[in-house]
């Protein structure tokens, strides 16, 4: 192995740059590290090269381990974006600088130097200086300097982002070909998917700090693990269905789960199809398992060699779409296909079905927080130590309607993560009127796994009189936590947890049961946090009846605390005897000092046994502590 | 536009060119330029006999000649000192960094006879630290003490000229160096040095000049003894007390052509800098 990297990390204040990356190149290896700005890869490429510290984790090139060696000692060659020749000296002087430091005698530097300015297409061009040349020029000059003192590893930093699209081609090949002829082992660094798979033997996909695939480029094209990869590399469709016998539902269309894609029953699934993986026919396929529906042509575009097509099919039940992104509020699954050019489109409908299609890994966990930058910053506390918990990722969202506010509103947001100590997360403005609508749009742009908010109380105000009393109860509540909070609930996709105070961590979990109502999903997903969460489990039935629980609930607490210990979570089970189910459960979590409740979205008009009002809101009102509401929709 | 209307056709734009550039030459003749001239008709009064008598007087002669002395030391060590500061003030981060930024350009703000008083107080033979030392090291009143002076009042120049030119040269520059093998010496003598040969030029130029002509910090320190500590610009003055008019404004003349011929060297570097500049 020429470049071992073991656990890098690096942070820039509270900021993650380079989170616990790994990575073996081998001997003259070209391998490509492909991100967006930002995702840390040219600080990896710094830190192999010296040029910065880690703050941990260890660096091994050709098996020396070079972690707290500086720069001069680690014989790297580097090539930079921005050429970096050094203008006082000619061309020949700059090639010959690596040289002279290692006192290289006059006649072997001019041999040497000769022989890369022509391995370089430079030849003759020796005595020029670097305002004399041209960027493609200057970077064939910096790329013979780096290789002048044979370097044990070559680093290089987006060569060809500062030059046009033709000098690029062709200083690719140029790039290829030496690294062949040195068979030096190379890294380079790009945010640009045709160098990353026109040069990679292997390529690296990073995503804000980490590194989440590495693979030959078709195979990660083709084959792809993660959302990330399977969208930023290419285009294609990704639909989240659910996990179901051991395979994939997507409304009608079933696909089974290959063997190595861990995957749970009820869990979200995901399956990407690429647009040369769709097929288009005039007649319903005979297969049916593999038709996704009828579809009508929404945009069609020709591009030489191929025709892109845009379709829209209805929608399938419980599936939602991931990419391309579907517009809001609009029903339907949308399909991009491609057939040759000379197929002419002369139809409006086709019938759509796959010929291939990838199953993908099941999503890190991401956490969405919504904050709108105001009042304290417990939410993002807690957060923060749901994220260390779990390993999970942060993205910090906010909405505001007016475009001035944007920035103003992002540096809040900045100053408040910095605040909570919340490292890495991203921050994500939105501009739009209604926040419960972007958040919606933002729950389907990526697969979090749980939305944390306040309640946005604000000052009593006396409703509308002429209502029932129990209707004036609801309404009171709902004032009380924020008509934005109980749309949020009644809308969500993920398990929302509300936060008044945080708590240190998550250790016990309350989970909710109540009488005559099984919430198989409130058990389900609390268990599978708690699992994650590596958090102990108490299941709580309320009844009306102090002397006799009756067998109901027993047989009921028995068949959830089953489920628990399947997932491996310790239980313990609890019957209280309270007024309403909200008494109970507000009671028993402060006895227990739990850290989390977990309540299902029960519905005022659901078919409770007793108890006619809104359990769940009227748990949040009196909660003092975190508390998971799962959606009905789960 | 501008070319447009400098050779706008008809009498009117010439004249109306003539008139505020004729009023500013009128401002200025009593201001800058017969001043100016005043030196050399009253330098050459006696004829050229008389200029070169005048010039070849004992003091005046150890007065030039230790004036450009001292600006030509001084110019070297603020050279060093200057360059060093700029690179430290430049490439690195620590606490207290705008403090420091601030205090070493200090010098230019204070009135130079404060700067006098303040090295007297300090090593003066009752001063705080020259009181520690024996009687024979005492460096005021010394051409050490003269130097000292000038070093100070100076400092800023080559400061002023290298640190932005030190900000404006990328880092990956110096990292390329390393990566290579470059020593941080290596990397400070064969890449960075370089790149500010200019700016060392001029910034010496400066210092040069400032200490050339400096008086109120030296008219402190030096106590004015001939032969020892006697600089050009002291020379002048005491003749000028003393009645000895023509000697003072033989020694004025050559101090202004000097500051003549280092004036068109810098206005003709700079200029040369500025137009390569504009090429590239």
């Amino acid at each position: 192995m020429s470049i071992v990297l073991k656990n890098l990390s690096k942070r820039f204040g509270t900021l993650v740059v380079v989170d616990r990356v790994s990575l073996d190149v081998t001997d003259s290896e070209l391998f490509v590290l492909l991100g967006t700005s930002g995702s840390g890869k040219s600080t990896i490429l710094r830190l192999i090269a010296g040029l910065i510290q880690p703050d941990d984790g260890r660096i091994m090139l050709h098996g020396r381990d070079v972690t707290m060696l500086p720069p001069q000692k680690r014989g790297t060659g580097f090539v930079f974006q921005n050429y970096s020749i050094f203008r006082h000296m000619s061309v020949a002087d700059n090639i010959e600088f690596g040289l002279k430091i290692r006192r290289l005698s006059r006649l072997e530097r001019v041999r040497k130097r000769d022989e890369l300015l022509e391995l370089v297409g430079m030849a003759g061009l020796g005595n020029r200086f670097a305002d004399q040349l041209s960027g493609g020029q200057q970077q064939r000059v910096a790329l013979a300097r780096a290789l002048a003192y044979e370097p044990g590893v070559l680093l290089l930093d987006e060569p060809f982002g500062a030059l046009d699209v033709k000098t690029r081609s062709q200083l690719r090949r140029s790039l290829k070909e030496v690294q062949q002829k040195f068979s030096v082992t190379a890294i380079l660094v790009t945010h640009d998917q045709d160098e990353a798979f026109e040069l990679g033997d292997r390529i690296g996909v990073l995503e804000r700090g980490r590194l989440l695939e590495i693979e030959h480029p078709e195979k990660l094209y083709a084959e792809p693990r993660t959302l990330f990869v399977a969208t930023f590399l290419g285009a294609g469709t990704v639909l989240v269905g659910r996990t179901r016998d051991d395979q994939a539902h997507f409304g009608h269309l079933v696909l089974p789960i290959p063997q190595d894609v861990p995957h749970e029953d009820g869990t979200p699934v995901q399956v990407l199809f690429r647009p040369e993986q769709v097929s288009l026919t005039e007649e319903e396929p005979e297969d049916k398992s593999i038709v996704l529906g009828k579809g009508s042509v929404v945009e069609h575009s020709f591009t030489g060699a191929l025709r892109r097509l845009r379709l829209r099919l209805p929608q399938l039940s419980a599936t939602r779409q991931i990419a391309p992104v579907p517009p809001f509020g609009e029903q339907g699954i949308l399909v991009d296909a491609v057939v040759p050019a000379e197929r002419k489109i002369t139809q409006s409908e086709f019938w759509v079905s796959l010929h291939g299609w990838r199953i993908l890994q099941p999503p890190e966990p991401q956490l969405l927080v919504f904050d709108q930058g105001e009042r304290g910053i417990s939410t993002l506390m807690m957060a923060k130590k749901i994220a260390q918990q779990l390993d999970a990722q942060a993205t910090l969202f906010s909405v505001t309607r007016d475009q001035d506010e944007l920035e103003s509103l992002r540096d809040r947001l900045n100053r408040r993560q910095q605040e909570a100590d919340l490292a890495g997360a991203e921050v994500r403005v939105a501009i739009g009127k209604d926040p419960v609508e972007q958040l919606a749009v933002e729950q389907n742009s990526a697969l979090y796994s749980m939305l944390l908010l306040a309640p946005q109380a604000k000052k009593r105000r006396s409703f509308a009189r002429r209502n029932g009393r129990p209707e004036r109860r609801r309404l009171r509540r709902i004032s009380r936590l924020g008509t934005i909070l109980v749309k949020v609930l009644d809308s969500a996709h993920l398990p929302v947890v509300v936060v008044k105070k945080e708590r240190d961590a998550i250790r016990r979990i309350l989970i909710c049961t109540r009488g005559g109502e099984p919430g198989k999903t409130d058990v389900r997903v609390g268990g599978r946090l708690a699992r994650r969460l590596k958090a102990s489990v108490t299941l709580l039935y309320i009844t009306e009846d102090s002397t006799k629980p009756g067998p109901i609930a027993h047989s009921h607490l028995e068949r959830a605390a089953l489920t628990l210990r399947s997932l491996d979570v310790p239980v313990e089970t609890r019957i209280r005897t309270a007024k309403t189910p909200a008494r109970g459960i507000l009671a028993e979590s402060r006895e227990g000092d739990y850290d989390l409740i977990v309540v299902g979205r029960h519905e005022a008009e659901s078919r409770s046994v007793f108890g006619r009002d809104d359990v769940t809101l009227q748990v949040l009102v009196g909660a003092d502590r975190p508390v998971l509401v799962v959606p009905t929709t789960l | 536009m501008s070319a447009s209307m400098r050779y706008a056709p008809g009498a009117a734009g010439r004249q109306s060119a003539l008139i505020p550039a004729g009023i500013l030459v009128l401002v200025l003749m009593p201001l800058l330029l017969m001043p100016l001239a005043a030196i050399f008709v009253f330098a050459f009064r006696g004829g050229l006999p008389e200029f070169w008598r005048a010039l070849s007087d004992a003091d005046a002669q150890f007065a030039l000649r230790f004036s450009l002395l001292i600006a030509f030391a001084t110019a070297i060590i603020n050279a060093a000192l200057g360059t060093f500061a700029a690179y430290v003030l430049s490439k690195y981060r620590f606490p207290g960094k705008e403090t420091l930024g601030i205090v070493v350009n200090l010098p230019v703000a204070i009135p130079t006879v404060v700067v006098g008083t303040s090295l007297l107080l300090l090593w003066g033979p009752i001063g705080l630290l020259g009181q520690m030392l024996p009687a024979d090291l005492q460096p005021m009143f010394t051409p050490v003490g003269v130097l000292l002076a000038h070093l100070f009042v100076t400092f800023p120049y080559m400061l002023g000229v290298i640190k932005p030119l030190l900000d404006e040269l990328e880092v990956t520059y110096e990292e390329a160096a390393f990566t290579i093998g470059a020593t941080r010496w290596q990397t400070f003598r064969y890449v960075i040095l370089p790149a500010l040969r200019g700016g060392l030029f001029t910034g010496a130029l400066l210092t040069f000049a400032h200490s050339l002509g400096e008086f109120g910090a030296t008219v402190m320190v030096s106590g004015n003894l001939r032969l020892r500590t006697q600089t050009a610009p002291l020379y002048i003055f005491a003749q000028f007390e003393a009645g000895n008019i023509a000697n003072a404004n033989a020694v004025a003349a050559v101090l202004a052509v000097l500051s003549f011929v280092i004036f068109f060297f810098l206005l003709r570097f700079t200029g040369r800098r500025a137009r390569g500049g504009a090429k590239a």
